[in-house]
């Protein structure tokens, strides 16, 4: 029963997207609404059914349901891995992913029959993909689902396809994304090279407990491939441009499942993490960098969609940060939490953005409070969750992560620590900033929608639960105000990833307190900047800062130089150097002879029978020749 | 021309350097009339002369080796020489329907 649960959960959606493809040009849109968010909210039930059994008994189930592949060495189960982990993923993509593609039935109507048939089908096909991934039982499905998500992101960047940056985004996170395949397949190749397994059980079974040059490598590939995956330094320029996409894209794939895929790797591959010190402690390194470098970038971004792009990236630097020092129950928690307030984020933005006629910049917002009351206050517990502001869920599992990261004993979690501090503080500052510009003050003055609507109902009830969880959710785990309290979190998830293992540190409540005052300051101080502008803009004081975060420090300028224009230089080279004169000229010259050879050949053939015939009893004549002579001399 | 010994033909016995010389001489009509006559009907008629030739040419050396397979094979190029004729005439006639052809040179719309 647990069994067809679990395959009834990944089949559902993958259903879903079949019919919806196979149908997309006639099915009527009332079945669209039904199928496309009917099957994520099927496997959502099935979930809930997992987890029940889950709470009760506590079992890992390792699912065989056929033997794919055996040849030799090589033993390939098709099996699915139902633990605590992939139920407390499963949860989340198919919650939070039912409460965004709900909201798509709202979002999308605008759009003709077939667009809307194919978005919905790409959303399902998205669900199942990442099912996949999480579920995956051995590093095979993994690989699948892996570049199924990267195939799904693809085409829903690229949804509007007749969009030139549409297109060229889809194809720079593809590109990206493939280079994270590429390390996390040959991380599995190198892992079944040495210890000649492909599931998980065998994996972790055989790996060693202690550090090693294989086990090292194999972390830092794996690393390449969550890296990729989360818009992590250095493959993250991918994300701020896939916010092209749809706004429920943006929502499900480029903040709350997708990118967070890479901390989910690290978590499920914690046996290697953990005896892999250096990659352990790079995806820390990197975790950080990535908060703190996306953070600064939003402090300049005027697309609202682009600064929460930026902020994604920052809080999955946090989660990086903590599963990097071995924190993962604080870094799950923040993977929901953060699901939670940047779906809800997005959706609110998005709301705006279908009010003021698909207008992203947000200074030609202004003046939303007083018109647009029920997304304001839901985009208000969004950015008070962000910038970490009690009680707000982001507040509990950030300031977890913070404080874990303090009271570790070695010296790299605590300079990691004073980074993430700085990160938190200026996400305050940018969030409200983005708060304020959008919302509060006075209409801007080239506004395009004058009496902005509110959005209907399908639009505003998954806002307004999500804004609910967003403001509850923190009662989970409440470990950052009170260290003694309860953790369901870290404690459902302790029998797959464990707990840490170290002592909380006595000034974590205090340093709590000094980051939320903080963090508060900053908001209010961004109040004083954007909306009264009481003070002079720090850009004023600081123009080349200015222009190094708007340039985005100037990281695709680089990439475009290193990499890019090499290889169209490159492959300029090749085309004029090899292609056209080898690959077109060899099949080009044999069949300019063969035709002018075929041209003096067919001059032979006159029509005229006696000429055939005098030609055809020659030839006899001469091979009667021919065999009398060899005759006569041998 | 070598010599070829005798056979056999009914009692008596006759030199096959005769038989085969007769063979040579219509084979050589047979081509030399496909060659130089124009007419579709005779060019047939030629061919069938060439094939008598082969024919005799065969039975002679069958009846010389005192081996059937020579004989054998006659038969089958008989038949292969019938249905020769057959297709040939059809096609003749299909053609005559179409047009009167008195030089087979006519025929040479399929050239390259």
């Amino acid at each position: 029963m647990l069994q067809t649960a679990a395959l009834a959960l990944l089949l559902l959606p993958a259903a879903g997207a079949l019919v919806l493809a196979l149908t997309a040009l006639s099915i009527p849109r009332f079945a669209v609404r039904l199928i496309g968010p009917g099957v994520v909210w099927l496997g959502f039930l099935a979930t809930l059914y997992l987890l029940s059994d889950s709470l009760q008994n506590n079992v890992a189930h390792d699912f065989t349901y056929w033997t794919w592949i055996k040849s030799g060495a090589f033993n390939l189960p098709a099996n699915l891995l139902v633990d605590r982990l992939s139920i407390f993923m499963c949860l989340v993509i198919t919650g939070v992913g039912g409460l965004i593609i709900t909201y798509a039935v709202g979002y999308m109507d605008h759009e003709g029959d077939a667009s809307y048939a194919r978005f919905f089908c790409y959303m399902d096909l998205f669900i199942f993909s990442m099912l996949l991934l999480v579920l995956a039982g051995n590093f095979v499905f993994l690989i699948m689902g892996w570049a199924m998500v990267g195939l799904s992101s693809y085409l829903l960047i690229g949804f509007y396809y007749w969009r030139h940056s549409a297109v060229a985004a889809a194809r720079k996170a593809f590109v990206m994304n493939i280079i994270g395949d590429v390390g996390l397949i040959l991380a599995a190749i190198a892992l079944f090279v040495q210890y000649g397994q492909t599931t998980y059980a065998g994996v972790f079974a055989a790996v060693p407990k202690s550090d090693g040059f294989w086990i090292e490598v194999i972390g830092f590939l794996l690393l390449v491939g969550a890296v990729a995956k989360s818009a992590q330094l250095p493959l993250h320029t991918w994300l701020p441009d896939a916010m092209e996409g749809p706004t429920p894209v943006s929502a499900l794939i480029h903040a709350a499942t997708m990118v967070t895929a890479g901390v989910y790797l690290i978590g499920r591959m914690h046996p290697i993490f953990d005896a892999a010190t250096y990659a352990h402690n790079t995806s820390a390194i990197i975790g950080a960098a990535t908060a703190l470098f996306a953070a600064t970038i939003a402090v300049v971004q005027t697309d609202i969609k682009r600064v929460l792009a930026y902020s994604t990236m920052s809080q999955i630097g946090y989660m990086f940060l903590a599963v990097g020092v071995g924190a993962y129950g604080a870094g799950f928690f923040h993977l929901l939490s953060h699901a939670f307030f940047k779906a809800l984020l997005f959706m609110a933005a998005g709301n705006v953005i279908h009010a003021m006629n698909d207008e992203q910049d947000m200074r030609r917002y202004g003046g939303l409070w007083k018109q647009m009351r029920g997304t304001s206050i839901c985009f208000l517990a969004g950015s008070l969750s962000l910038a970490g502001i009690i009680p707000f869920v982001g507040f509990f599992s950030k300031d977890l992560i913070l404080g874990e990261d303090f009271s570790n004993p070695n010296v790299l979690p605590e300079v990691l620590w004073a980074v993430g501090l700085v990160t938190a503080v200026l996400t305050a500052f940018y969030t409200g900033r983005m708060w304020w510009i959008a919302f509060a003050g006075q209409p801007s003055a080239d506004r395009p929608v004058e009496h902005p609507h509110e959005a209907p109902p399908v639009m505003m009830i998954p806002v307004v639960i999500l804004a609910l969880l967003t403001t509850f959710g923190g009662l989970l785990q409440v470990q950052a105000l009170a260290p003694q309290g309860w953790a369901l979190v870290s404690n459902f998830l302790q029998p797959v990833v464990g707990t840490v293992g170290w002592p909380d540190s006595p000034y974590e409540l205090p340093l709590t307190a000094a980051t939320l005052v903080l963090a508060i300051v900053l908001f209010l101080v961004a109040y004083n900047f954007y909306v009264r502008k009481a003070w002079r803009p720090w850009s004023k004081a600081l123009p080349w800062l200015q222009a190094l975060l708007e340039r985005k420090y100037y990281v695709d300028e680089l990439y475009d130089a290193l990499i890019v224009r090499t290889m169209d230089d490159t492959a300029r080279v090749g085309d004029v150097m090899l292609e056209e004169p080898l690959l077109d000229g060899t099949p080009g010259g044999i069949g300019a002879a063969t035709r002018a050879g075929a041209g003096e050949l067919a001059l032979t053939q006159n029509g005229f029978f006696r000429t055939y015939v005098l030609v055809f009893v020659g030839g006899a004549a001469v091979a009667l020749i021919l065999i009398l002579l060899v005759r006569a001399t041998s | 021309m070598p010599d070829y010994g005798q056979i056999q033909v009914g009692a008596g016995t006759l030199d096959a350097r005769l038989v085969l010389g007769l063979a040579f001489v219509l084979f050589l009509m047979g081509a030399v009339g496909v060659l130089i006559r124009r007419h579709p009907i005779v060019i047939l008629v030629c061919i069938e002369l060439m094939l008598n030739a082969a024919n005799l040419t065969l039975i002679t050396f069958a009846a010389q080796l005192h081996n059937l397979e020579g004989q054998l094979f006659t038969l089958m190029t008989m038949t292969v020489a019938a249905a020769e004729a057959v297709v040939g005439l059809a096609i003749l006639v299909d053609i005559f329907r179409v047009r009167d052809v008195d030089d087979v040179d006519e025929l040479s719309e399929l050239k390259g």
